[in-house]
C-alpha cells in the first residue's frame, strides 16, 4: 500500500474561457485544479475592451448616451440614467417630476429584464437543460415590447437625455404597464418556484461561494452580492435619487453570502421592482418631460467636477464626470459594479469544485461589456 | 423532496399553456410606431426632389461616423423650382456600422431623414452592406408612403422619431 | 443450423436495428418537442410537417461533415474509441423481449447478459477523454468512469431484488411472473433505485456530469465532430430507451394490457402496450431532464455510496426474508415505503446539520427610510 501523501499528483492548469458557454461573455479564467478542486483561480479581462472612456472625451452629451447603452448590455436605461444625472448635477439643472417617473419606472422594468437573464443564465450554469433560461427570457420578451413601444428600441434606447428623456410615453403606456406587471408577478412567481426550494438546487449553492459581509466590503462589491453578505446597502436608500424617497418597498438581505443568497435576493428584488413601478405609476403627475436645454441635448456644462451614482441591477454604478466648459467631457471615469463585483471572485472559488467556479461566476452575474469597458 | 416536486408541477403547468413562440419569418411581431430601423431618406414630393441638402449635420453627429454625405448645386433652383440652394448628391450609410440612435434624425434641420420601420436587411457582403442614396431613398420613400410624412415648404408635418 | 435459420436471424437482426435505428431517430426528435412544449416553445417547426423530417436533416448534417481528428490525438484510440460506446448499445437489444413472441435470441440470463454488456460502453468513453488530447475530455472521462462504476452497484442490486422475486433472470418469465402484481408495488424501492441509477448509467440529467454543457463543454465528446460524434449520440439514446425499456419489463408488468391478450393481433396489442409504458416512462426521463439542476460531482459519489448502495442492500435483505418467511405481499410493500419515508426523513436531518440553512431578512422602506 501506498500512503496518500507518497502519491505524487500534479495540479492541472484548466483554462476556462474566453470561448467556453458559461463564462457570460468574453472572460477567461485560468483554473489551477487537484483533481476537481480549485486551488487558484486567476481571471483574465480585457477582451471586450472598446475603449469607452476614451471615447468619451470626443463624442459630446448626446452621443455618449449611446455609448453607456452599450456599457452594461442588459441594463440600458439604468447606465443612460447615471451619465445624464452627472450632467444635470454638474448644471444644476431641475428635471421636470415627470421624466422622473419615467426614469424611475423604465429603470426598475429594466432591473426585472436584467434579473430575468441573471435568473435564466444561473439556472444554466447549475444545469438545468435550458428551462429557466426560455422563462427567463419570456419574460424579458415582454419587458423589450414596452421598450419597444416606448423609445423604439428593444435594447439599445438611448432614450434618456439630459434634463429630461427624449419623448413622452406613448398612447397606453400605463394600462400596457399594468398589464406587463400582471403577467411579470406570474413570471417571478413561476420562476421561484421553478428553482429556488428544489432540493439539488439547494445542494448546489447553499454554502458555496459564501462571503462576509465585512469580507464584500473590502473588495469592494456592491448590489445584490454585498445585500446577499447583510449589508444593508442600497444606494436607492444610502443616497436617493430621482424620486426614490416616495416609494414604499422592502430591501431583501441575505445572510450567508452564498450563492442562494445571491439568487434569491434578485428574485425578490424583481417583486420589490414590479411593487415600485405600480406606486410609480399611481403617482405619475402630468407635466413637462424634458427641462429646457440646449437644442437636441447638446449641452456645455460649466467647468468642475462631480460624481453621480445610481443603484443598478449589479450594484454601485458611479460615474466621475470633470467639464471644461466644453460640449464633451474632459474625462468620465465609470464606476462598474461588475468590474468590483469580480475582484472578489477568486476569494470565492478558492476551494470549491470547477462545477461550483461556473455557478460561483454564475450568481456574481458579471456584464463583461461594462468589466472590460 | 416537496421542492423536487414542486418543480416538476411548475414544468407540466407551463407545458400545457399556449406556446409564446413566433414564427418568425412567417408572423411578425408587431412593431411599435417608433420604432427604430434603418434609416432612410425622405423626399419632398411637393417639388419631387430629395428633402436632403447635404449639409451633412448628421455625418458630423453621427456618434460612429457612418454616414457619407456630398452636395451639389441644385438644378432645380436655379429654374425657381425649388427653394433648395443646394441639394444631395451622394450620400451612403454604412449599415454595419450604424447603431441607430437614431441622432442624425434628430439633429437634420429640414426633416430629410427618418428611423424606417426596415430591419430585415441582412446581406451576405460587406460591400452590399453599404446603402447607396438609391436604398435609402427606396426604404425612405417606402415609410414615408406608409407613415403618411409629407416634407416639405409649409407643411409643418413632423417626422416620427 | 439451416440456410433457413441464417436467413431468419439476418432477418430479425436487420429489422431490430433498423427500429432501433428509427425509435433513435424518433427519440430525438421527441425529445426536442417535448422539451420545447415544457419550455412553452414549440421545438422544431420547420423541417417537414411540425418539424417531423428534423431527425433526418440532423442526420444529413452529421454524415457530411467533417470528421476531425485534434492534432495530437491518439488517432486508433480516438477512431474506435465511438464504435466500443455504440455496439454494446446495440447488441443488448438482441435479448431485451418485445412481446412473449417478439424476440429475437431470448436467454435465459437475459438481465444479466444486458446489464453486463450495457456496462461496457465505460471503456469506449475513457478511451474518447484520453484519445482526445484535451482536457475537458480528460476530466470529462474521469468523471464518466467513476460515475458509471459507482452506479453500476445499485442498479444490479436493485435488479436482484426482482430477480429473486421472480426466480429467473430471464426476462419473459420475470414478466410472467407479474400476472398478477406488478413489481413496482412489491419492490417500490427497487423501481426507485433502478430509475434513477439508470439515469445515471446514462448520463441523462440530473447526473449528466460526465457530459455537463455549462462546465466540460460535451466532457469525453468535446472533440469530437460528424459521424464519430453521432454515434456517441446515439448510443446515448439507444441506452435511454433501453432503460426505459428495462424499466417497463422489470417493474411495470412488460407488455401486460389491461385486458389478457389472446388470439388474433395479441402481438400487436402486446406490443403497444409495451411501448406505450416504454413512452411514459422516457417522457418521465424527458421532463426530469428539463427540470432537475445537475448535481456536483462529489454530492453524486456520495449519493451513490452513501444512500443508493444503502438503500438496495436492505431492499435486498428486506426481499429475502420476505420469500424466505413467505410474508404477506402488503408487509414488504410497507416495509418499503418505511423505509423510503426514513431516507427522505434522514436526508432532511443531514440537510438541516451540514448546510446552513438560508435566512433571509427584508427591510421595509418607507418614503425612502429604512424603519425595519
Amino acid at each position: 500500500m501506498v500512503a496518500e501523501a507518497d502519491l505524487q499528483t500534479v495540479d492541472m492548469l484548466l483554462n476556462m474561457g474566453p470561448q467556453h458557454p458559461s463564462t457570460h461573455g468574453v472572460f477567461r479564467i485560468v483554473l489551477t485544479i487537484d483533481g476537481e478542486r480549485i486551488v487558484d483561480a486567476e481571471p483574465h479581462i480585457g477582451y471586450l475592451h472598446r475603449g469607452t472612456e476614451k471615447l468619451c472625451e470626443r463624442e459630446n452629451y448626446r452621443q455618449i448616451i449611446t455609448l453607456f447603452d452599450r456599457l452594461d448590455y442588459v441594463a440600458n436605461f439604468n447606465n443612460e440614467l447615471v451619465f445624464v444625472m452627472a450632467a444635470e448635477k454638474l448644471m444644476g439643472l431641475e428635471v421636470p417630476e415627470r421624466a422622473q417617473f419615467i426614469r424611475v419606472i423604465l429603470a426598475e422594468l429594466n432591473r426585472i429584464s436584467s434579473h430575468m437573464l441573471f435568473y435564466g443564465a444561473f439556472g444554466t450554469d447549475i444545469g438545468v437543460l435550458a428551462t429557466p433560461f426560455m422563462y427567463g427570457f419570456r419574460e424579458r420578451e415582454r419587458i423589450q415590447q414596452l421598450f419597444e413601444a416606448v423609445t423604439g428600441a428593444r435594447m439599445m434606447h438611448s432614450y434618456f437625455r439630459v434634463g429630461g428623456v427624449a419623448d413622452d410615453l406613448p398612447d397606453g403606456f400605463t394600462a400596457h404597464t399594468r398589464a406587463l406587471l400582471d403577467e411579470l408577478k406570474r413570471g417571478v412567481q413561476e420562476c421561484d418556484r421553478l428553482l429556488t426550494y428544489n432540493e439539488i438546487f439547494l445542494e448546489r449553492t447553499v454554502n458555496v461561494g459564501a462571503i462576509t459581509g465585512e469580507e464584500a466590503i473590502d473588495f469592494g462589491v456592491s448590489g445584490p452580492v454585498l445585500r446577499a453578505s447583510g449589508v444593508p446597502m442600497d444606494v436607492r436608500v444610502a443616497e436617493p435619487y430621482l424620486v426614490y424617497d416616495r416609494f414604499d418597498y422592502e430591501i431583501p438581505l441575505g445572510k450567508n453570502g452564498d450563492c442562494w443568497d445571491r439568487f434569491w435576493v434578485r428574485i425578490e428584488e424583481m417583486r420589490q421592482s414590479i411593487a415600485i413601478v405600480e406606486q410609480a405609476l399611481a403617482m405619475m403627475p402630468e407635466g413637462p418631460f424634458q427641462a429646457p436645454v440646449a437644442k437636441f441635448g447638446f449641452v456645455r456644462p460649466p467647468r468642475g467636477d462631480t460624481y453621480a451614482r445610481a443603484e443598478n441591477p449589479r450594484g454601485d454604478f458611479g460615474v466621475y464626470l470633470v467639464s471644461q466648459g466644453e460640449n464633451t467631457p474632459y474625462r468620465v471615469k465609470i464606476r462598474g459594479p461588475s468590474f468590483c463585483n469580480l475582484m472578489a471572485l477568486k476569494r470565492m472559488t478558492v476551494g470549491h469544485y470547477i462545477a461550483d467556479a461556473v455557478v460561483i461566476l454564475g450568481s456574481l452575474d458579471i456584464v463583461l461589456g461594462e468589466v472590460d469597458r | 423532496m416537496i421542492g423536487f416536486f414542486k418543480s416538476l408541477a411548475v414544468t407540466l403547468q407551463s407545458m400545457l399553456r399556449k406556446p409564446v413562440t413566433v414564427q418568425y419569418p412567417g408572423e411578425h411581431l408587431p412593431m411599435s410606431p417608433r420604432y427604430l430601423g434603418f434609416p432612410g431618406l425622405l423626399w419632398d414630393d411637393a417639388v419631387d426632389e430629395p428633402a436632403c441638402t447635404g449639409c451633412l449635420v448628421c455625418a458630423r453627429y453621427c456618434p460612429t461616423d457612418c454616414i457619407t454625405v456630398s452636395m451639389k448645386d441644385n438644378p432645380l433652383h436655379k429654374e425657381g423650382k425649388s427653394k433648395r440652394r443646394k441639394i444631395v448628391d451622394d450620400f451612403q450609410i454604412r449599415m454595419e456600422r450604424c447603431i441607430l440612435c437614431g441622432i442624425c434624425v434628430e439633429v437634420c434641420n429640414f426633416e430629410a431623414i427618418a428611423m424606417t420601420d426596415y430591419h430585415e436587411e441582412a446581406d451576405i457582403s460587406r460591400g452590399d452592406l453599404i446603402a447607396t442614396k438609391e436604398d435609402l431613398f427606396r426604404m425612405g420613400r417606402d415609410y414615408q408612403k406608409r407613415a403618411g410624412i409629407v416634407v416639405g415648404a409649409g407643411s409643418g408635418s413632423e417626422g416620427e422619431e | 443450423m439451416t440456410w433457413a435459420d441464417v436467413g431468419w436471424l439476418v432477418l430479425s437482426v436487420g429489422l431490430f436495428l433498423g427500429f432501433i435505428s428509427f425509435v433513435v431517430l424518433f427519440l430525438t426528435y421527441a425529445e426536442r418537442k417535448f422539451i420545447g412544449r415544457i419550455q412553452q416553445r414549440l421545438g422544431p417547426m420547420r423541417t417537414g410537417p411540425f418539424g417531423l423530417l428534423q431527425p433526418v436533416a440532423d442526420a444529413i448534417k452529421l454524415l457530411s461533415k467533417e470528421d476531425l481528428v485534434p492534432g495530437r490525438a491518439d488517432r486508433f484510440l480516438f477512431w474506435i474509441a465511438p464504435l466500443i460506446v455504440f455496439v454494446p448499445a446495440i447488441v443488448i437489444w438482441v435479448s431485451i423481449p418485445f412481446t412473449r413472441d417478439i424476440v429475437i435470441e431470448n436467454l435465459e440470463l437475459g438481465i444479466f447478459f444486458v446489464l453486463a454488456v450495457m456496462g461496457l460502453s465505460i471503456a469506449g468513453i475513457l478511451m474518447a477523454g484520453w484519445s482526445s488530447f484535451n482536457k475537458y475530455a480528460m476530466l470529462g472521462a474521469v468523471r464518466a468512469a467513476a460515475q458509471l462504476i459507482s452506479y453500476e452497484l445499485p442498479l444490479l442490486v436493485a435488479v436482484l431484488g426482482v430477480v429473486m422475486i421472480a426466480g429467473s433472470l430471464d426476462l419473459q418469465v420475470i414478466v410472467a411472473e407479474q400476472n398478477t402484481v406488478w413489481y413496482i408495488v412489491l419492490q417500490p424501492v427497487a423501481f426507485l433505485l433502478f430509475f434513477t441509477a439508470g439515469l445515471a448509467e446514462v448520463g441523462r440529467t440530473p447526473f449528466d456530469i460526465p457530459m455537463a454543457e455549462s462546465e466540460l463543454i460535451g466532457g469525453p465528446f468535446v472533440e469530437y465532430s460528424g459521424m464519430h460524434w453521432s454515434m456517441f449520440f446515439m448510443a446515448e439514446y439507444a441506452n435511454t430507451f433501453a432503460i426505459a425499456v428495462l424499466t417497463t419489463l422489470l417493474f411495470l408488468g412488460g407488455w401486460r394490457g389491461p385486458a389478457p391478450a389472446t388470439g388474433w393481433g395479441q402481438d400487436v396489442m402486446m406490443a403497444f402496450w409495451f411501448l406505450t409504458k416504454a413512452s411514459a416512462v422516457i417522457l418521465v426521463i424527458f421532463w426530469i431532464r428539463a427540470t432537475i439542476p445537475r448535481l456536483r460531482i462529489d454530492q453524486l459519489m456520495s449519493l451513490a455510496w452513501k444512500v443508493l448502495l444503502p438503500l438496495a442492500f436492505a431492499n435486498l435483505v428486506m426481499t429475502a426474508f420476505y420469500l424466505f418467511y413467505g410474508w404477506p405481499d402488503w408487509s414488504i410493500v410497507l416495509l418499503s415505503l418505511g423505509l423510503l419515508m426514513a431516507t427522505v426523513y434522514g436526508y432532511y436531518v443531514r440537510r438541516r446539520s451540514r448546510l446552513p440553512r438560508p435566512v433571509t431578512v427584508k427591510l421595509r422602506v418607507r418614503q425612502g427610510r429604512i424603519v425595519g
